[in-house]
């Protein structure tokens, strides 16, 4: 068909820089996260443990306070490594809960619906459509996690002094770092179980299997076998294990017991190990690995189906 | 041409006269006929192979158990396995994978036919929905039971046989062995049918089941820390009720009188029984929106 219109041009408006165009995407998409109320009720929720964790610093150093309740707070809730641990812990199993919520449709819908062409004849790289997605995961479980984590601490340093800060500075690192490494293995898992199931409940029930049955088989392999090494299969205990040693909690002895159950050998003290950090690390960076590859492989803007 | 109208009304008022006699044979053959699609569906799409793995999982773990066995005292005394079963089975198949399969497989069997967007061919189909209920929920169970009584059994051989072979024949075929085999292989079956109805009504009311899934594992898994009244709204203490070796469930459990075999087994079924009702009377009035998913 011929065509007499001569009005249409080529797009002669500012484009975006290459560096930023993958952050088009979670400005779409963190508006559309927001439109369920459920999302946001459960995101302000995870709001509830740091507001508890800064009334806690608070009381600490308030000299009235302490004395109205007649409790010594300092003796009953230190605030140290310890505090900030459990802050982490804490604040990481309400973002996997988010996660299960918010990631599986952001994949899932473009691959079910066919839409990744629309993103992909753009100058828009696979990378980058990637990267644009877990942004999204990033950021809202950044807000949750280490962004108050690290509020809390400058919070503590700024009404116990600088000596206190400078030295628990290592504290921001672990806090930071610790969470990172949880944000990002659970957007890749996110992303890539979505990417490979294509449907996003399923992917939701996939998400949440992935960690819940490993953990039960890892517990049992450790009950049989009187070892932790099946701690190495169980996501959640792998990020415990690597928390722990960001903030000098993680200690290899488990458990320690005497027993005569091994026939033959009488008394014998069994001394169970948890696998070492390295180890655990190791397994975090090959899950990391495993899904990159499943995106690589999934991502693309056309499929040939058999 | 006269003839072919002729013998095609014949046909329908055949039908009609058969339709309006014996309902129930017409369900009958829809049940069976429903069944048979989903079974294939169930067992032989790509869905399937999760389910294929979870039911795996304890043979592959007993079957490596088989070939290293630990030197511990509870693998080298015949006596002590059935506890060490009882273990694997409450702790790992039970609570675990029979509850993701059968969270995975009936939340799927109407939420899986909206995201595939084929449910309308069923709703245009000429099938009363009750019956639809029931033939995709005896699909969905006769694969869950099919697949983890294969685990159960298989993962109780594994066990005992490699390592005691004629003690293992004797207890099997002349002592308590088989009658601990059938009453797990009834738990299995039981928790099939009482998990099985659970999420079908889950995947029927709610758009996003994974929360409710969540809070019903959590409900489950905290079975133990629960008061003896509140024990019995869950799935798990009729089941943990009926099993035949009981298993210490830790320091802070909270002890409650078992429930009699007499009183778990009707209470799942009636239990089953009402959810299927009510599941026949919720997709009466369903109206398919496949926005969104």
């Amino acid at each position: 068909m011929a065509v007499f219109e001569n009005a249409y041009k080529g797009y002669e408006g500012g484009l975006t820089p290459q560096w930023s165009r993958f952050l088009v995407l979670p400005r779409y998409s963190l508006r559309d996260v927001f439109k369920s109320k459920l999302f946001t009720a459960l995101f302000c929720l995870c709001f509830i443990y740091p507001l508890v964790a800064a009334i806690l610093v608070y009381l600490h150093h308030n000299a009235n306070a302490i004395q109205l309740l007649q409790i010594n707070v300092r003796e009953l809730l230190p605030i140290n490594a310890s505090f900030f641990l459990y802050f982490v812990q804490f604040q990481g199993w309400c973002a996997f809960l988010l996660t299960v919520i918010v990631a599986p449709p952001l994949v899932s819908r473009d691959l079910a619906n066919n839409a990744l062409p629309l993103y992909l004849y753009r100058p828009f790289s696979r990378a980058e459509y990637v990267l644009g997605k877990m942004s999204v995961i990033v950021v809202l479980l950044s807000l949750i996690t280490w962004v108050p984590g690290v509020l809390l601490f400058f919070l503590q340093a700024y009404l116990e002094g600088a000596g206190w800060l400078w030295r628990n500075l290592w504290m921001v690192g672990a806090i930071f770092t610790g969470s990172i490494i949880w944000i990002v293995l659970l957007a890749l898992l996110a992303l890539a179980i979505s990417a490979l199931v294509k449907w996003r409940v399923v992917a939701s029930g996939a998400l949440l299997g992935l960690f819940f049955v490993p953990s039960a088989l890892g517990g049992i392999i450790n009950g049989l076998f009187q070892t932790r090494i099946g701690h190495l299969i169980s996501p959640g205990a792998l990020i415990t294990n690597i928390w722990s040693g960001l903030f000098g909690r993680f200690a290899r002895e488990a458990d320690r017991y005497t027993t005569n159950s091994i026939p033959g050998r009488g008394f014998v003290e069994v001394v169970l190990l948890e696998p070492p950090l390295w180890a655990c690390w190791l397994m975090v960076a090959l899950v990391c690995a495993f899904c990159l590859w499943l995106l690589a492989r999934k991502v693309r803007a056309y499929e040939v189906v058999k | 041409m006269s003839v072919t109208v002729e013998a095609g009304e014949k046909s329908v008022t055949k039908e009609e006269k058969l339709t309006t006699n014996s309902p129930w044979s017409l369900w009958t053959r829809q049940t069976l006929a429903i069944m048979r699609l989903e079974l294939m569906k169930n067992f032989l799409t790509s869905r399937a192979i999760l389910l294929y793995l979870l039911a795996g999982l304890p043979l592959a773990l007993l079957a490596v158990l088989a070939i290293f066995p630990p030197p511990s005292h509870e693998f080298q005394n015949f006596g002590e396995l059935s506890l060490v079963y009882a273990v694997v089975y409450g702790g790992l198949i039970l609570r675990t994978l029979v509850f993701f399969g059968c969270a995975w497989l009936f939340m799927n069997l109407f939420r899986g036919e909206v995201v595939d967007r084929s449910l309308h061919y069923y709703f245009l189909a000429p099938v009363r929905r009750e019956v639809l209920v029931v033939g995709k929920y005896l699909a969905g169970l006769v694969t869950t039971i099919t697949l983890f009584c294969i685990s159960t059994l298989g993962s109780m051989m594994l066990l005992y046989f490699p390592r005691f072979p004629s003690e293992s024949t004797q207890y099997f075929f002349g002592g308590p062995g088989m009658s601990q085999a059938l009453v797990y292989l009834g738990i299995t079956v039981l928790a099939c049918v009482g998990y099985g109805a659970v999420f079908l009504i889950v995947g029927l009311f709610f758009r996003n089941p994974i929360i409710p899934a969540l809070l019903i594992y959590g409900w489950e898994w905290l079975n133990f820390l629960l008061p003896p009244l509140l024990k019995k709204a869950s799935v798990i203490h009729y089941l943990h009720s009926l099993a035949p070796v009981p298993v210490s469930e830790g320091p802070f459990a909270v002890l409650a009188e078992p429930t009699p075999a007499w009183v778990s087994v009707p209470s799942l079924v009636i239990f089953t029984l009402l959810v299927i009702a009510l599941a026949g009377l919720h997709i009466r009035r369903m109206e398919i929106s496949y926005a969104g998913d």
